[in-house]
């Protein structure tokens, strides 16, 4: 009873349940989803973006491309609550929410000529909706990468060998791409070696501690020197060609982080045979203080991808929604995929139930890395506890350094469509956007507490999620369909995000007006000559915490406004197209 | 996919797909469209002279011209189509 076991079959149930039982009712008496339709797929088929693919292909895909630190880091800030409302939120949040968001968003780009969500904002809300729903992913792309930045750099500095590991994992990515690529080596050969290069990678580093070095060396600036190593990585990420690159990376930290979900599931799985038990308490309170906030609304921002995220609506329409072979073969695909990726966050849950308070304090950012080690260890103990830690370290920097390097080339790509051919079109230079894009989350990362800013990530990614459920809303409101399972959560979501983003906002406020700043302990602007510095990020903190509350309201307004057309029967608003300026207009790009 | 198609595959080639769609099917793609912004470049250089843009001479533009034509079809799908920030996401 006191093992995680029980908890991960509990959410087995609940997730097959939700399957078989109300996504198929929800399929049948919303979307009813014929075979027999033709998909954009093969209506637009190109050979290139639109091609049909094998369900199973998509759902690997699709997995692949949802999956990453969210699941998680995620429950790392839940658990101060408790296990038990963290738990809770990962079954019913994703039973009710989460699957449907990702199917539903597959469907609608399906039943739009496979269109992602720009183009269909700009339908049902015009112009003024694209545009805020622009602004409002650039200021997501800028957290999440301070965020992403702020734990490489930290798992960096804090695992024994994670750094060379990391090196190992990217050489040989590299050299794999040139065998593939140029000497055009069969495939399989060319993973083996690489899934050796890997090992070794592992195997070796686990002696190598160049932290240390660093750490005499740059004294309490090592966040910041590990920052910037993750940002040279990452411009070298954007500006090189996928297939030199970023390709052949992904490929190879594929298989460590694949192995990874196995592990840690199976380890969970067996914890009544290994005798791991429960650590922590089911409930320790509602509100722990005004950092990091009350239960509601901070636990349904913290877990930002276990239960819904934003994030895999923008990918389900901007790719999978392209490839699917017929219409019914989008829920395996959506909501399959999603409800694996709850399993994950249950999985990761585990790691920190085992743990104790103490070690899962707000400052133990690492606290996963040992969890896992401490579930692992009972069957995979003979590899050495150093072996485990540099392993499971290595997965997180890889699970956060192959998103954000998609991340920061997205964000080079958006600036270019921002800067236009206007007088800032220097901001569009695929150098000048990507080093932008990396210099001011650096910042962020080195002056913010990390939580604030993963719940500023968090809120602004589950509003996207409910704006997203927005747009469901709106297509099938368009189309006569019941739409009270997708507003009832779309509301939700916004509310409780937007309450969020409040409350953070005044969390920062606080720290100003109080003279103390928030930042992350071991960085550059938490020593004592750099306050004014820091207190000053904290205002730009709140300056920008304004600006995402701002564009999400304005969001908001536009698609609930956009809804009640909709319901009332009037046509959509598609925009009218402005008159042209000589800066470019403003017309349907 | 044809339903039989579908039906003749084991539980080998569902556990095929799933691993090469979470291990290669981002990167295929993505090698995709890389050849698919050479085929612009390609085309763009090959047909300029004759959309007013002498990018080439006329005499290595219509040398090359047999090359190009069997795609122009699709070039011009793919150039046409609407493209928005989001669908550059993956």
């Amino acid at each position: 009873m006191d093992t995680p076991a029980l908890f991960v079959v509990l959410a087995l149930i609940a997730y097959g349940a939700a399957y078989l039982w109300y996504s198929r009712w929800y399929d049948r008496a919303v979307w009813a989803p014929d075979a027999g339709r033709t998909t954009p797929a093969h209506m637009l088929m190109d050979g290139v973006e639109y091609f049909p693919v094998s369900k199973y292909v998509l759902w690997g895909y699709q997995f692949k491309s949802v999956a990453a630190l969210g699941p998680i880091l995620g429950p790392f800030i839940a658990i101060q609550y408790g296990w038990l409302p963290a738990l809770a939120w990962i079954i019913i949040g994703n039973f009710f929410i989460g699957w449907l968001q990702d199917y539903s968003s597959i469907m609608v780009s399906l039943r739009n000529e496979g269109r992602s969500f720009g183009p269909i904002t700009y339908d049902f809300m015009g112009a003024r909706g694209r545009t805020t729903l622009l602004w409002f992913i650039i200021l997501y792309l800028l957290i999440i990468s301070a965020t992403f930045i702020f734990f490489i750099a930290t798992f960096f500095n804090i695992f024994p060998g994670v750094f060379w590991a990391t090196m190992g994992v990217l050489i040989t990515g590299v050299i794999a791409g040139r065998l593939l690529y140029r000497l055009r080596w069969n495939v399989g050969l060319v993973t083996l070696l690489a899934l050796i290069g890997v090992a070794l990678s592992i195997w070796i580093s686990t002696d190598v501690g160049i932290f240390h070095v660093v750490a005499n060396f740059m004294g309490g600036n090592t966040i910041l020197f590990w920052a910037i190593v993750t940002a040279v990585i990452l411009y070298l990420g954007s500006v090189l060609p996928l297939p030199t690159f970023i390709q052949p990376i992904n490929y190879v930290a594929f298989f460590p982080a694949f192995a990874a979900i196995v592990v840690i599931l199976v380890s969970s799985l067996i914890t009544p045979f290994t005798g791991i038990h429960l650590q922590q308490s089911a409930f320790k309170t509602f509100y722990p203080g005004l950092n990091p906030g009350p239960l509601w609304p901070i636990l349904f921002v913290a877990i930002a991808c276990g239960a819904i995220s934003g994030w895999h609506s923008l990918v389900s329409s901007s790719s999978t929604s392209k490839q699917v072979d017929i219409e019914t073969d989008a829920r395996p695909v959506g909501a399959g995929a999603m409800l694996t990726e709850g399993l994950l966050a249950l999985a990761s849950l585990a790691a920190y139930m085992v743990l104790s308070s103490k070690a899962t304090g707000l400052s133990s950012v690492g606290a996963w890395v040992n969890g896992a080690g401490v579930l692992a260890n009972p069957w995979l103990g003979f590899l050495g506890k150093a072996i485990l830690a540099t392993f499971f370290g290595l997965v997180l920097v890889v699970y956060a350094l192959t998103v954000q390097a998609l991340v920061t080339r997205f964000w080079r790509l958006v600036s270019a469509e921002l800067a236009g051919d206007g007088q800032f079109a220097v901001l569009g230079n695929k150098h000048v956007a990507t080093i932008v894009g990396l210099v001011i989350p650096v910042a962020f990362a080195i002056n913010g507490s990390w939580w604030n800013l993963w719940l500023y990530f968090g809120a602004s990614n589950q509003l996207l999620a409910g704006l997203a459920l927005m747009i469901v809303s709106i297509h099938l409101a368009k189309v006569r369909k019941d739409t009270r399972p997708s507003i009832i959560p779309a509301t939700f979501m916004i509310v409780t995000t937007l309450a969020a983003l409040v409350w953070e906002i005044i969390v920062f406020v606080n720290a100003v007006a109080t003279n103390k700043p928030l930042t992350q302990v071991g960085t550059t602007f938490a020593q004592p000559g750099w306050h004014n510095v820091a207190l000053a990020f904290n205002g730009i903190f709140v300056v920008f915490g304004l600006l995402l509350l701002y564009f999400g309201l304005r969001m908001t307004w536009s698609s609930y406004g956009a809804y009640f057309r909709m319901m009332r029967g009037e046509r959509p608003q598609a925009a009218q197209p402005r008159p042209s300026t000589a800066a470019g207009g403003a017309g349907r790009k | 996919m044809p339903d039989e198609e579908r039906k003749k595959l084991g539980f080998g080639g569902m556990l095929k797909g799933v691993m090469y769609g979470m291990a290669s099917h981002g990167n295929v793609t993505a090698a995709l469209r890389t050849r698919m912004y050479m085929e612009h470049l390609f085309m763009f250089i090959t047909l300029g002279d004759m959309l007013g843009i002498p990018v080439l001479p006329p005499y290595y533009s219509l040398r090359l011209l047999p090359y190009a034509v069997p795609n122009v079809k699709s070039w011009k799908q793919r150039v046409f189509r609407e493209r928005d920030f989001t669908d550059a996401l993956y």
